[in-house]
């Protein structure tokens, strides 16, 4: 009987406090009761018997949890709203942390590209740490308040108000949305905070562009604008609407059109030529940055062939 | 069909009905055991680790009465149907019998479609 008495105990450990005495005494007098019945069909049991009995009762952790079934952290009805909650939020915070580590590294004359991505990725994941155990640990206290009404039953919604059955692609997806507003957000830190530099810190900052280059994205920073304010629309409607796919391929093709007036307007760098001798000769890294714009115009681009094609079948 | 998704569905399919034959059983007292042996006596086998959970949650949902007796030299828990259970007995015999009826019609026309 040993044997029974420590599978009760393992199963009561797997139990919550307040129900462990009353299931394990009944958990107890029920194998005693088959026990019992097995000993007058078949004789004294054995050991080994009382050990197959028990274990086709199952593991002490899973017959505890079919008594006091685990609570899960976050009410199921709650996950579409957490799930959201998190993605907007992680979204913000990530335009946040290029806007402060752009900011750093371009007033900074001794952070490179690769510290300035781990800088980047080390305060993302930061800030992701904070936000993701204070989000659940909110939606954790909400599941834990007892619920009124299951959300299915209620009735305070209209078939009227919903957004008219489109293709797949017309719902935005934030992703898109915040990786776009994040890459307006560098470029506009990037061509406006030199502005707000002293001299000094002018010269000791990283600032590569020839003058007539950083004038012209001076002038393209509207587009900038007009992009975050899109992206604003895209996050309030997260439908495309044909005003608004006609707003993105307009401000597509400005974009492509700047960045190939950029690639091909003349010379782009302004470099201490001294500094990279024996390495790269200038006419090398102008062609490498005249290529990489010709690629970066083919984004855009691709947008507009992508939007003309969905305008076509909205 | 593999043997696995044809157990789930039989799971999905005895759920309902189980508390149907336990809340039909309890009209009598009967502890966790000596329930099973009746169900089990007339034609439904249930495990251990489905029966007692589910007894408790009744009780929990005020269908079943329970108390504590001695008897044979052991306690035991013994569960009735209480009022509540008993009238939510009357409906849900009464819904049983109506999706009865109507699944055997449903099956009825489809074994002759089949033939």
């Amino acid at each position: 009987m040993d044997l029974v008495a420590r599978y009760v105990a393992a199963v009561q450990r797997e139990l919550p406090e307040a129900k462990r005495d009353e299931i394990g005494r009944e958990l107890k007098a029920n194998i005693m009761d088959k026990l019992d019945g097995m000993a007058e069909q078949h004789g004294s049991l054995t050991e080994a018997d009382i050990a197959g009995v028990l274990k086709q009762m199952g593991r002490p952790r899973a017959v505890a949890q079919q008594f006091a079934p685990p609570q899960p952290l976050i009410r199921l009805s709650y996950m579409p709203l957490y799930q959201y909650t998190l993605f907007l939020v992680l979204g913000i915070l990530f335009l946040l942390q290029v806007v402060e580590t752009t900011i750093n590294w371009v007033s900074s004359s001794d952070m490179g590209l690769v510290q300035y991505l781990f800088r980047l990725a080390a305060g993302f994941l930061d800030d992701v740490i904070f936000a993701f155990a204070s989000i659940t640990a909110a939606f954790w206290f909400m599941s834990r308040q007892p619920s009124a009404k299951p959300e299915d039953c209620t009735t305070d919604w209209h078939p009227e108000q919903l957004p008219k059955a489109g293709p797949s692609w017309q719902h935005i997806s934030l992703q898109d949305t915040f990786t776009d507003l994040a890459t307006y957000l560098f470029l506009l830190v990037v061509i406006w905070y030199p502005m707000w530099m002293s001299a000094e810190q002018l010269d000791s900052s990283r600032l590569l562009l020839t003058d007539h280059a950083y004038l012209w994205l001076k002038w393209a920073s509207p587009l900038a604008v007009l992009g975050l304010a899109l992206g604003i629309w895209q996050l309030q409607q997260r439908l495309w609407s044909r005003a608004m796919l006609i707003s993105n391929l307009v401000l597509n093709c400005a974009l492509t059109a700047v960045i190939l007036g950029l690639a091909a307007s003349g010379r782009l760098l302004q470099l201490d030529v001294e500094r990279w001798h024996g390495v790269f000769e200038l006419y090398q890294l102008e062609r490498a940055a005249v290529t990489s714009l010709i690629i970066i115009a083919m984004f855009p681009l691709w947008e507009v062939g992508r939007d003309l094609l969905r305008l076509r079948k909205l | 069909m593999t043997a696995a998704q044809l157990d789930k569905m039989r799971l999905e399919l005895r759920r309902g009905v189980l508390v149907l034959a336990v809340l039909a059983s309890l009209k009598q007292p009967h502890y966790g055991y000596s329930l099973r042996r009746q169900l089990q006596d007339r034609g439904i086998d249930i495990d251990e680790g489905t029966l007692y959970p589910l007894i408790r949650r009744l009780a929990d949902q005020e269908l079943l009465n329970s108390e504590w007796r001695q008897g044979e030299g052991r306690e035991r828990r013994y569960y009735q149907l209480s009022d509540l259970g008993t009238e939510l007995l009357g409906q849900l015999s009464d819904e049983w019998q109506q999706l009865n009826g109507a699944l055997s019609n449903i099956l009825g026309g489809a074994a002759e479609e089949t033939d």
